[in-house]
């Protein structure tokens, strides 16, 4: 079990020692169950910090805005940020170690385990709690959540209300960590991509109606890659920043810039869009779902993410977020790669 | 209907093996569809994702990427990389629902004007059947 006192303590006394800037962590929201994002400076405020399974957001997105600060900064706080991370960040840590975008040095990491379960869906437990409000949820002693209610506790299998992800976990731990609390259980899952096949069992034209009918939702208000912690690229694919039309702007100016999609939200622009970032993060995305837990008009991205994760797998024996120092995987080949595609 | 329809392949061919196989089917003056547009790139590693896709988006009912043979690459180990991110494309497309036959890769050397005219020949028939692409098509 997380002792909260342990990890309050242990907050407490790097900030104490200016070990660390600041500490990245979660605090109770004052008007809603799931929590917010805490930036504590002071020492005592490491009293509001929470982990409970509501603390579902991946923290590790704030390294890549707190990156981009520091190289504006003419005097720079060279010290390192703390930063609390489940088992899901610490592997996003661990690509973001891996690519060199931040240096191991730059994150004081705090570990906390799932306590073998994992965090909870916003939207599974309202359906479980049928309108009623819950006000705090905590860890079970096994296998389960202790959800406390206005009229008391219930407690409700962690099956039922678990985040997709995490049914499909491989460590619930961190892999990487300066200070560790919990216990590290290893799950044991039978299938990691069990979520699809569903998909994967329909035939070519029923797999296009699927995405059609997903794709063409889309709205492109890009929420999917703000929130994702490997969408760090200065200049996007979809847009044109550095490219403003004047009255000055030639045609041939006009004619030479590559507008590779339209951002209109049609279908085909969707697509691209989609493809091109399912591609982006082949062999990067450490399945956080955070992609699928923004998205206004739940499409499943996660399931384009999850299928490059299970080709790497299982073409290439790639697995990614356990190992900072493996060359990542477009960036590496091996011999004796499949080949039998091409003629 | 189906038998009017020419398909339009987009080709990606390696400047040092696969283009120079092209140009030796034509100087032999072999015989083969000409379906296909040739985009000559300076390897088959620099075949970036988008270009697949933005062939795809704007028009081609058929992309082809075609590269030395392994271990011949002019910069030793493009066409290794080339054949790892086309597999993952190529999967990623068959998983949407694009039928597989649409995209495909080959080695062609730069002494193997036959063997190319042979993969466009059998790409053009494989396409016919398949009738004009439209689910990636841009359709503004």
């Amino acid at each position: 079990m997380v002792n909260l006192e342990d990890l309050k303590e242990e907050a407490q006394k790097i900030l104490k020692e200016e070990k660390v800037k600041y500490i990245i962590g979660y605090k109770k929201s004052p008007n809603s169950l799931m929590p917010v994002p805490a930036f504590i400076k002071n020492p005592e405020d490491t009293e509001k910090l929470i982990w409970d399974p509501t603390c579902i957001y991946n923290l590790t997105r704030f390294l890549v805005d707190e990156k981009r600060r520091k190289e504006r900064e003419k005097n720079p706080d060279e010290r390192p940020v703390g930063l609390i991370v489940k088992g899901c960040d610490s592997r996003a840590l661990i690509v973001l170690l891996q690519e060199k975008f931040i240096n191991r040095d730059e994150v004081y990491i705090m570990g906390v385990s799932c306590e073998n379960t994992g965090v909870l869906d916003e939207k599974k437990l309202a359906i479980k709690l049928k309108g009623k409000k819950a006000e705090k949820i905590e860890f079970g002693k096994k296998d389960n959540f202790v959800v406390t209610t206005e009229e008391g506790k219930i407690e409700i299998p962690s099956k039922e209300i678990l985040a997709e992800r995490c049914l499909e976990c491989k460590a619930n731990f961190p892999v990487i960590y300066d200070v560790f609390l919990g216990d590290k259980v290893k799950k044991n899952i039978d299938n990691p991509f069990k979520s699809l096949e569903k998909i994967e069992s329909l035939s070519g034209e029923e797999r296009w109606a699927f995405w059609k009918e997903q794709l063409d939702k889309c709205i492109r208000c890009y929420a999917c890659r703000s929130v994702c912690p490997m969408c760090y690229c200065d200049e996007c694919v979809v847009d044109t920043i550095n490219f403003a039309v004047t009255a000055d702007t030639t045609a041939q100016e006009k004619a030479q810039k590559i507008k590779w999609m339209e951002k209109s939200p049609d279908l085909s622009e969707n697509l691209i869009y989609h493809l091109v970032r399912a591609i982006h993060l082949a062999g990067r995305c450490i399945d956080c779902g955070e992609c699928e837990r923004v998205c206004p008009l739940n499409i499943p991205i996660r399931f384009l993410n999850k299928k490059l994760e299970k080709e790497a797998k299982e073409l290439y024996d790639y697995e990614v977020g356990f190992d900072s120092e493996q060359p990542s995987l477009v960036s590496s080949f091996k011999d004796e790669d499949p080949e039998d595609f091409i003629r | 209907m189906a038998e009017d329809f020419e398909p339009k392949i987009v080709a990606f061919l390696c400047k040092w093996c696969s283009s120079a196989g092209s140009d030796l089917a034509g100087v032999s003056r072999m015989e083969y569809p000409a379906n296909v547009v040739p985009i000559t790139v300076m390897c088959s590693g620099s075949v970036s994702p988008l270009y697949i896709l933005s062939a795809f988006n704007k028009g081609a009912d058929g992309v082809l990427v075609s590269g030395c043979h392994p271990g011949d690459c002019h910069y030793i180990k493009g066409n290794f990389y080339a054949r790892r991110r086309i597999a993952l494309i190529k999967n990623l497309l068959e998983y949407i629902g694009l039928e597989p036959q649409r995209f495909q890769m080959s080695w062609v050397s730069a002494a193997e004007g036959t063997k190319y005219t042979q993969i466009i020949k059998n790409f053009v028939k494989e396409l016919k059947p398949l009738g004009p692409q439209t689910k990636l098509r841009r359709n503004l």
